[in-house]
């Protein structure tokens, strides 16, 4: 491994706590995690250690951190409170913001209109069940407008803008 | 007339093993000890343990009194303790601690037992009739008990008691008790007593699978269980006769597995603490399941770092791995039960890149300590406050010594302790409440005189035969005392027969006694029960009626005629088998008894001065501790300064303390004592004698000439010295240092690391593997062992060159990070300032190559499976400590044995750890192995109080029966001398004799059995008593009985 | 009591019947719901919390204040749902920083964030304030002589000290003792706190793996116990553990995998007799052989 090029102050912008330094490589995380079933699999230990270790273009080239289930085993075993769970997300914040190409699609459905999914058009299904119309943001502009600025001031929105702009 | 001074009074709360062993010293000086435990038993843990590393046995009655053994105490303590000195209190309660060092006020509040255990026989006829039964705690729930039952099974005091929970109030118990003594209404009794110092050796809780929360999740099947309940399983006297069943089916379980760190090593949980003892538990367990269920039985241990951190601990993991325990490097996050109700665990792998699913049919967890709420509850009791760690406050160099003047911890109170440093911490507990009342207006308890030989002991041999028939149970049962009596009676040396009821009741005793009183023979058997039981009380009657202790036996008439000692509907033909062997046994004795000689005990002049050989700060404290006691003192150190390695070399260490600066004050204070004198650049040339009357030449090297010390006993402290090392291109370049060096050079500023970028350390060079590995210029460089100092050392100079450097990578390349204990904080703090710990393995050792004179290291990342190559601005390397090398000429001149590694081998690693097997002679320090400072400063402390026990003035009486020499027909061939385990033979060139040190001899007979001459004999056990008692067995003489 | 609806996305789009379950049973035992109007994402774990606190800590906040604004605690029943939004209130709840950030990007859309709101599992209320007893003496029928096995949501479970509330989160028990409250046998089995697995990346990017993963704890149920159903508490394990074994049948050739999944409230708005076409009717594996039981 070319070690020359490792960043030692890397984990301070990726998950800048001193929980992860901790990690005693117990592989507490490892044995429990459903992901680790994966193909790759996710083997949090091994992430802890690229961060601590400051393997940039190793980490910036891991996929498996989106693997994670959130199930939070691993935050709820560590022995060394190591809250790893917090680290796979900070892993893919980092990943986000330094390579748009990773910023999850999921965030522009949110931002154009409020959820992941098509909530509350399914009306016909809904009367039939006896549900009453949802009153959801995409229903409401005004309201929607005022989200969208707001997430406008948020770094991964104001930094992409270009991903949501209206066609 | 002046006020009668008190006795010197200790109360020692807690009978585990540490406790006892403090109770043990404290009573051979004659002191009186107040004995409490808040269970219903005493032994603590180790009542539970059948076998102990590294013999793989029961070794507990190692810990008893070498001198005078005789009147100590009975012999297996496994089966518990007496003492004259000591008032045992189990199920007792210490409710409140008040008052000063040296006046103490204590509450204790003594549970109700509903027994009264002084009048029981012990012979549990109230279990059998019993109808409750509840989940037995001793066997961890594998068993069960009755509402009345025995604590510790093999216990034979009578300690059982009534379990009121769980008894119906039925009766059947009160109804059946032969004795009377079952009283179901009693009630908890409070009493007030005065002590003049106070022992807590109450230990600590454990993690345990019903109680905490998170462990609880564990215990998804009852083949999940603690490490002590498999103790339980493998015992011999446990759950399943000592074979490997699993709790759940009881089917043979060949599939096992350790986890280790069980609630340890947790600082989400608040325990980022190591329980240090679990490692060489799971080990232990390991190895004997290996050699209790067979070569098929698999066993696996899930660890994180092996911590065989203590003498020898490295060579058993060695002998671990020989015979196939395999080890896996992962905490396993969970087991899960499989249908098949085998138990199941993933790990990973490293090395592979793979995921590993093995299934087992038992999982053992090494369960470790809980040790925060039991340190506050006892700072409560004793009105102080737990420090910031916690736990209770010690003084700074002294692990047994509180902040609180005149209170003193032991055993597991100071961090779950291994058998070895609980019994020195025993001692050394022992030794600091005795030097506090040494300085007090108290007394201790004057021995009884040892009775003067009667005339009529040298008489004709005449026996008088009691015989207790224990109520009406033997009157049903098939011995016919009338035929006995009237068999016994035809026998020439058989003065008088008394059959009594209950010698065991106060009236049966005092009837025993009048009769004996009057009795015009000279030597005496009784045949009762339990002689475990009653020996004390026997031996007791049996002094005051005048008999010498050497013309007195007692014979357990109960297992004699055990299979129908209490079944009274015994065929006629049976009842005279019964009858007959009885005979038979009570015959073979009085034959022995015939021929046995008045034996009488020396009692030995003691000189009341000690040596310490070494001036280092073990030696130092050693030598205070005894002066301050008012023992004389030589101190003999070879150089021309007091000090020893830590006071040139450690001016402070990570938890804030400064050797330099305490070794420089105890110097003065060694200095200045009127009772030590200093001999300086003086080496130990020879030495003879024995306890008591040692004589040692020492050589003044400054003045060229000798000089001849006497002393009573002898500490030996000569210390060790840094490792030294070729390995890592040592040597080669000034950029790679030892931790020593490194440690020098940032005191004094030679060593500038504020420029560097990368700081490599290696752990263990040269240490922990064969020695035939590590060989340099054809020089055995390797230690086979663990120093014990270097990681936490080296992660002391890490921090301070962080604090130097904040920018500095510094990595600390370990195997097993040996940070035992509380000391796991230090690794914890370690990693938060961002050193970077990577293992490595004998397998994947780093490398080191120099460019350009500086350091470039590559060694295989574990985790991440890939080798790293850096350039470092410094390598260090952490070589470990080695014997001093005059360790094997003290040895020689003291006859003293030094292991391979060159360090003193000590009377027993767990029993007696500061003893040697030569009565006598103590070792404490890096002299018996490498340890700590403080660790050392405890074994001074316990040699010190070894040396103190003889010296202190009280007599010492040899034991009656000890080896001699047939003058006449010793040949001098001297191979006694040689074989003698004890060194208790020597041979004496001026005189051509073999000299027998009375106090030493165990009695254990090797002698006699090297002897080819005969020329070696046991007192008490000549061959014309050992033939008559043969023959007695042999002949199956029943003149008396055939008349029937 | 009154609590403020969460719907998520995911139950309200695509399995309305939970939502109409829940809508029913609830106000049965004294559980009034209002809804969160204009609530966004909750956020999902895989989008704005993988991407920067300030976009998740806002999205959190702007759910919360709907709530805190009517003076409500939040009820959910998605796991992920739950435990983002419980996750991300923590973090507010701790640290004054974030809050103030939070408030600030609030303030925007004329919001305001005290933290005041509490997040609650449906599940959690169902145990903790309604209570068993409860339950079984509101139900009109019972699932007795049925057999079912539990599928805990692992977001309600870890970490125990920010989203637990059961008295040892590694042994659970609200779910069981719910499910036995309606009558049914609960069956354990080796892999009971296994995670369904659908959750996250690790079904979308591994799905070969993750359906043996999955397949791994079916196959449990089918071999250990005698299971007519699973019941779950979670959106995503309902989906996930319903549509997957048809993949699976397909995949291996068999119609092995047939165990009816249900949400916990779907089952007790059956026991209430509400109509199952209204309340249980969207599934893959079809639920006839446990409803025409009920």
């Amino acid at each position: 491994m070319d070690f020359s090029e490792s960043d030692k102050d890397l984990w301070k912008a990726i998950y800048n706590t001193k929980d992860l330094l901790h990690c005693f490589n117990c592989s507490t995380c490892l044995s429990g995690c459903p992901a680790s079933h994966g193909n790759p699999p996710l083997l949090v230990r091994n992430l802890a250690r690229m961060v601590v270790y400051g393997l940039e273009d190793d980490l910036l080239d891991d996929d498996t951190a989106w693997a994670c289930v959130s199930c939070s085993r691993c935050e709820e075993m560590c022995p060394m409170d190591v809250k790893p769970f917090e680290m796979i997300l900070s892993i893919r914040k980092w990943q986000s913001a330094n390579d748009e190409t990773r910023v999850p699609p999921s965030i522009v459905e949110i931002y154009k209109r409020g959820y992941t999914q098509s909530v509350g058009t399914n009306t016909e299904l809904r009367e039939s069940l006896g549900l009453p119309e949802l009153q959801t943001i995409t229903k409401m502009p005004e309201m929607l407008k005022l989200y969208q600025e707001m997430l406008m001031k948020t770094p991964v929105v104001s930094e992409n803008d270009y991903m949501f702009s209206e066609e | 007339m002046a006020e009668k001074k008190p006795t010197g009074t200790i109360l020692v709360a807690g009978a585990g093993v540490s406790g006892i062993k403090a109770a043990i010293e404290l009573a051979e000086i004659g002191y009186k000890v107040l004995l409490t435990d808040a269970s219903p038993q005493i032994g603590g843990i180790l009542a539970k343990l059948d076998n102990q590393f590294p013999s793989d046995h029961c070794g507990m009655c190692r810990m008893l009194p070498m001198v005078g053994r005789e009147y100590a105490s009975q012999y297996c303590m496994r089966k518990g303790l007496y003492h004259e000195n000591i008032e045992i209190l189990p199920f007792t309660q210490v409710k409140s601690v008040e008052g000063d060092a040296g006046n103490f006020t204590i509450e204790l509040l003594q549970k109700a037992r509903y027994i009264d255990t002084d009048r029981c026989n012990g012979l549990g006829e109230c279990i059998s009739v019993c109808p409750v039964e509840v989940a037995d705690e001793f066997n961890h729930g594998l068993t069960q008990r009755k509402a009345v039952y025995k604590p510790v099974p093999h216990s034979t005091p009578q300690m059982l008691l009534v379990d009121m929970d769980a008894c119906t109030r039925c009766g059947e118990c009160v109804k059946v008790c032969p004795t009377n003594v079952i009283n179901l209404d009693a009630q908890d009794e409070t009493s007030n007593r005065q002590v003049h110092a106070v022992i807590l050796a109450s230990g600590v809780k454990l993690y345990n699978l019903r109680e905490f929360e998170d462990a609880k999740s564990w215990a998804v099947s009852p083949d999940v269980v603690s490490s002590l309940a498999f103790e339980r399983i493998i015992s011999g006297t446990g759950t399943f006769d000592g074979k490997i069943k699993r709790p759940s089916d009881g089917k043979i379980a060949k599939r096992l597995a350790w986890i280790q760190c069980m609630g340890s090593r947790n600082r989400r949980q608040n325990r980022d603490y190591c329980s240090s003892i679990c490692c060489m538990f799971a080990l232990k367990e390991a190895v004997l399941a290996k050699e209790k269920g067979g070569d098929d039985v698999e066993t696996t241990i899930f660890y994180m770092d092996m911590r065989t951190f203590g003498k020898d601990f490295y060579r058993y993991y060695e002998r671990a791995v020989d015979i196939g325990v395999k080890f896996v490097r992962c905490r396993v996050q969970a087991v899960m039960l499989n249908p098949d109700t085998s138990l199941s665990m993933r790990h990973y792998d490293s090395q592979d890149e793979e995921f590993i699913v093995a299934d087992y049919d038992m999982v053992v967890l090494a369960t470790g300590q809980i040790p925060y709420e039991t340190h506050k509850d006892l700072a409560d009791l004793l009105h102080i406050k737990v420090n910031a760690q916690g736990l209770l406050p010690t003084e700074t160099y002294d692990k047994v010594k509180l902040t609180k003047p005149g209170v003193f911890v032991c055993g597991s109170l100071m961090g779950l302790t291994d058998l070895s440093e609980a019994m020195s911490s025993g001692i050394a507990a022992a030794g600091q409440a005795s030097r506090l009342l040494a300085g007090l207006d108290v007394t201790i308890i004057e021995e009884e005189a040892v009775p003067e030989p009667r005339a009529k002991d040298r008489e004709d041999p005449l026996v008088s035969v009691v015989l207790c028939k224990c109520s009406d149970k033997v009157e049903k049962s098939s011995v016919d005392f009338g035929a006995l009596e009237k068999g016994l009676k035809k026998l020439m040396a058989v003065g008088e027969v008394n059959i009594i009821d209950m010698v065991c009741s106060d009236e049966g005793k005092e009837t025993v006694l009048d009769l004996l009183k009057k009795s015009k023979c000279n030597r005496l058997v009784i045949g009762a029960c339990h002689p475990f039981i009653y020996r004390n009380a026997l031996k007791n009657l049996a002094k005051k009626a005048g008999f010498a202790a050497s013309l007195f036996e007692i014979i357990d008439l109960s297992s004699i005629v055990h299979k129908g000692f209490f079944e009274p509907n015994r065929s006629e033909s049976g009842a005279k088998d019964q009858t007959r062997e009885a005979y038979n046994e009570l015959f073979a004795i009085i034959e022995n008894l015939k021929l046995k000689p008045a034996l009488h005990v020396e009692t030995l002049p003691i000189n009341q001065t000690a040596l310490v050989v070494g001036g280092g700060i073990a030696g130092m404290h050693a030598s205070f501790s005894l002066a301050q006691r008012g023992v004389q003192v030589h101190l003999v150190e070879r150089s021309d300064k007091l000090g020893g390695y830590a006071s040139t070399h450690v001016n402070h260490t990570i938890d804030g303390l400064e050797p330099v600066s305490m070794a420089k004050d105890l110097a003065i204070k060694i200095l200045e004592h009127k009772n030590i004198t200093l001999h300086k650049n003086c080496e130990v040339a020879a030495t003879q004698g024995s306890l008591g009357a040692f004589e040692t030449k020492i050589k003044d090297n400054e003045n060229q000439e000798n000089i001849y010390l006497q002393h009573g006993a002898a500490i030996i402290a000569t210390g060790g010295v840094e490792g030294k090392t070729a390995e890592y291109e040592y040597g080669n370049s000034d950029l790679i240092l030892t931790q020593a060096q490194l440690k020098t050079g940032l005191d004094t500023g030679e060593i500038d690391v504020s420029e560097a970028e990368t700081i490599v350390m290696i752990q263990c060079v040269g240490s922990r593997e064969k020695q035939e590995n590590v060989k340099q210029d054809g020089q055995k460089q390797g230690r086979e062992y663990c120093s014990r100092i270097c990681c936490v050392g080296a992660i002391a100079n890490a921090m301070t060159i962080r604090q130097k450097n904040p920018e500095a990578r510094i990595f600390i390349l370990y195997r097993d990070m040996m940070t035992y204990g509380f000391a796991e904080q230090y690794y914890t703090q370690a990693r938060e300032e961002g050193i970077i710990f990577v293992s490595y393995t004998l397998d994947t050792k780093p490398r080191v190559a120099l460019v350009d004179g500086k350091p470039v290291m590559t060694f295989l990342e574990p985790v991440l499976n890939s080798e790293i190559e850096i350039p470092a601005d410094f390598l260090i390397l952490s070589t470990g400590v080695d014997a001093e090398t005059s360790n094997r000429d003290i040895g020689k001149a003291f006859n003293l044995p030094v292991n391979q590694d060159g360090f003193f081998v000590e009377a027993d690693s767990k029993w007696r750890p500061v003893e040697f097997m030569k009565v006598g002679l103590y070792v404490a320090g890096t002299a018996h192995s490498p340890m700590t400072l403080k660790d050392a400063i405890l074994q001074a402390e316990a040699a010190a109080q070894k040396t103190y026990a003889y010296l202190s003035g009280r007599k010492i009486h040899t034991a009656h029966a000890i080896s001699r020499v047939h003058d006449a027909i010793c040949v001098r061939c001297q191979r006694c001398v040689d074989i003698c385990p004890y060194g208790a033979r020597s041979y004496d060139e001026v005189l051509d004799r073999i000299i027998v040190d009375g106090a030493t001899c165990q009695a254990c007979g090797m002698c006699g059995v090297a002897c080819q001459n005969n020329a070696a004999e046991i007192m008490g056990f000549s061959d014309k008593q050992i033939m008559a008692v043969i023959d007695a067995k042999m002949s199956k003489n029943t003149i008396g009985l055939a008349a029937q | 009591m009154e609590l403020c609806l969460f719907l998520g996305c995911n139950t309200p789009a695509i399995r309305p019947d939970v939502e109409r379950a829940i809508r029913a049973s609830m106000p049965e035992l004294g559980v009034d719901l209002s809804d969160a109007e204009g609530y966004v994402c909750c956020p999902a774990f895989g989008a704005f919390p993988s991407t920067d606190d300030d976009s998740y800590l806002a999205s959190s906040g702007w759910n919360l204040s709907i709530a805190e604004a009517k003076g409500l605690d939040i009820m959910v029943q998605c796991g992920s749902c739950y435990s983002s939004l419980r996750m991300g209130r923590d973090h507010l709840a701790h640290d004054e920083t974030k809050l103030a950030r939070v408030n600030e990007l609030l303030e925007l859309t004329g919001r305001k964030l005290e933290c005041k709101t509490k997040v609650r599992h449906v599940s959690e209320i169902l145990y903790n304030e309604v209570g068993a007893q409860k339950i079984s003496q509101t139900i009109k029928k019972s699932l007795e002589g049925l057999h079912g096995v539990v599928q805990y949501p692992c977001h309600t479970l870890f970490p125990s000290e920010i989203v637990g509330f059961e008295e040892s989160p590694r042994q659970p028990k609200a779910l069981r003792i719910l499910t036995e409250a309606l009558g049914a046998t609960v069956d354990t089995y080796s892999r009971e706190l296994q995670c369904c697995g659908g959750a996250g990346g690790f079904s979308k990017s591994t799905p070969v793996e993750a359906t043996a993963f999955v397949k791994s704890k079916l196959d449990a149920i089918i071999e250990e116990t005698q299971a007519d159903f699973i019941v779950v508490s979670c959106i995503t394990c309902l989906m996930y553990l319903d549509n997957i074994q048809k993949k699976l049948n397909e995949a291996e050739g068999t119609d092995k995998y047939h165990i009816p999944v249900f949400d916990y409230n779907q089952l007790l708005a059956l026991c209430m007799g509400f109509d199952p076409k209204q309340v249980a009717s969207i599934c893959t594996v079809p639920r006839n052989s446990v409803i025409d039981r009920i």
